[in-house]
């Protein structure tokens, strides 16, 4: 393959971004353009980073943005990463019993539909306005699915596999180490990276409505400022931010979970 | 495809060999929806040798596959009777007798080097011993080169070899083959015919192996046991040691092949 031809859907992607961009530019930029005043163009919102030194905020309180993002994307890394290592010890754990598993199995199927957000005002009433309430609603909305898929995948093993590593001596120990552990975590991790919108979006709503900084307060202050400007930014950074997290998150599954079981 | 091996000189002087497996009045019964059951092996009696390659043949369904798994353990019959190896009723599998399935044979997230290693950290032996027999077996089957690919790199045949490696490196007592290499080419399959008849010349482990290639049969075994009917009875039990049976062009060879093949249509 040529690398031309590898790199012809960036190019694409990328070309057809810009132009979108370039023509928002444009039609924000026509004199009193009604717009403007909603979808103000991004020279018009970026300026007002470049004004303020990259900083958010009113005067002693602003802060950095790249704090803000830094602080959401621990909130969300933070949530999913102990999300996905209890969901996929639950799994487990429940696997060994079928008892256990009939027991936990309606409990965990009611609770995994309740939307993260639904959490929120739970969460701010036994947690405070804290970075632990925002960690605790992206567990909450990942770790139900993502423990029914570890159900699933334990129950999609080929069972040869286990029979061979019986077979050559190991242990249910080391079975569930070496056998089962590798053939579950790259359908367990698809998921999460399906899942990394959705808690995305909850730590998002949790600092719009609770907590005070990350990226969702950069909106909320915009909105509160009627500042058309802020709430384009924060919502520029948010999507931008998010984009990458998926990118790696994607590479993550590409290069260290390559193999399908 | 690298080290293309020798075929196996002519058979050893034929000494009579002590039996491994005893199948005494082994009966198998799967349930089946609707309460019904189906006994692919009634009252089922073999005798197996040790240190030869036995094979196994017959049409499908036939309950090759199922007395194959009850010779490892794998399948337990009722009660009247069973597998008796080396004086014991078998009850589960053992690591003394190691089977090579027909598919999901490697684990994909292993190397060829890992998938082979597996099983070695229970086996006897210093480290560094098991180590050197680990790389002397990748040897052995030609994936000295390939040992660092993963499966999905790997061919058919390729991944049959590393089956085998991984199975033979623990030095098991019974080598059982379940169709092994149904999925390769004609080519292939016989490179495959060599390569097992030359590591069985090296190591003399025990082998079954279930097939339904009569030509593989013969060409393979020392003996072949044809079986056929429901339940599973044997049709056929014939030695095919000796040099006639390696050339499957021999007269001796066709001959046999084609009562084989009058016996199973």
């Amino acid at each position: 393959m040529t690398p031309g031809r590898h790199a012809a859907p960036y190019l694409v992607g990328g070309a057809f971004l810009a132009s979108l961009v370039a023509a928002w530019e444009i039609a924000g930029r026509s004199a009193d353009s009604a717009l403007a005043a909603v979808l103000p163009p991004p020279s018009q919102f970026l300026s007002v980073l470049l004004d303020s030194g990259f900083r958010i905020g009113l005067g002693s309180q602003a802060v950095p943005l790249a704090q803000s993002i830094l602080s959401t994307l621990l909130r969300v890394f933070g949530g999913m990463a102990i999300a996905f290592v209890a969901a996929v010890a639950t799994g487990a754990l429940l696997s060994l019993s079928r008892f256990a598993t009939w027991c936990f199995s309606p409990l965990l199927y009611i609770l995994a539909p309740i939307a993260p957000i639904a959490w929120i005002p739970t969460a701010i009433v036994v947690f405070g306005i804290s970075n632990v309430t925002a960690v605790f609603i992206v567990f909450m909305g990942v770790y139900f699915i993502l423990t029914i898929a570890t159900l699933a995948e334990i129950r999609r093993i080929p069972e040869e596999y286990l029979t061979v590593a019986a077979n050559l001596g190991a242990r249910p120990g080391e079975r569930w180490l070496r056998v089962v552990l590798p053939a579950i975590l790259p359908g367990v991790f698809t998921l999460l990276r399906t899942n990394f919108i959705a808690a995305w979006m909850a730590v998002l709503v949790a600092e719009m409505v609770g907590l005070r900084d990350g990226l969702g307060a950069i909106i909320m202050m915009g909105r509160n400022l009627f500042n058309s400007d802020l709430i384009m930014l924060g919502m520029a950074v948010i999507g931008i931010a998010g984009f990458l997290v998926d990118r790696l998150l994607m590479l993550i599954g590409t290069r260290l979970i390559w193999w399908r079981v | 495809m690298s080290a293309p091996l020798a075929t196996a000189p002519a058979a050893p002087a034929p000494v009579p060999a002590p039996p491994i497996f005893k199948v005494d009045r082994l009966t198998v019964a799967f349930p089946e929806r609707g309460g019904t059951e189906v006994a692919p092996i009634v009252d089922f009696d073999l005798v197996v040798e040790a240190g030869r390659i036995t094979c196994l043949l017959g049409p499908s369904g036939c309950g090759k596959t199922t007395l194959l798994k009850a010779l490892g353990g794998f399948v337990v019959g009722r009660d009247t009777g069973g597998v008796v190896y080396r004086g014991r009723y078998l009850t589960e599998p053992t690591p003394d007798i190691v089977m090579i399935f027909q598919e999901h044979n490697l684990f994909p997230w292993l190397s060829v080097r890992g998938n082979v290693g597996f099983g070695l950290r229970h086996s006897p032996g210093e480290p560094a011993a098991r180590r050197a027999r680990l790389e002397r077996m990748l040897g052995t089957v030609g994936l000295a080169e390939a040992a660092g690919r993963y499966p999905h790199q790997l061919s058919g045949g390729m991944r049959q070899r590393a089956a085998i490696a991984r199975a033979l490196v623990t030095e098991p007592k019974v080598l059982l083959l379940d169709e092994p290499f149904s999925a390769l080419d004609v080519t292939l399959r016989r490179r495959m015919h060599a390569l097992l008849r030359a590591v069985w010349t090296e190591t003399r482990t025990t082998m079954v192996m279930v097939t339904h290639s009569v030509e593989e049969a013969i060409v393979v075994g020392h003996r072949v046991v044809v079986l056929g009917g429901r339940p599973a009875s044997v049709l056929l039990d014939v030695p095919t040691e000796g040099a006639a049976y390696r050339d499957r062009y021999d007269p001796a060879f066709l001959e046999l092949q084609k009562r084989i093949e009058s016996l199973i249509e």
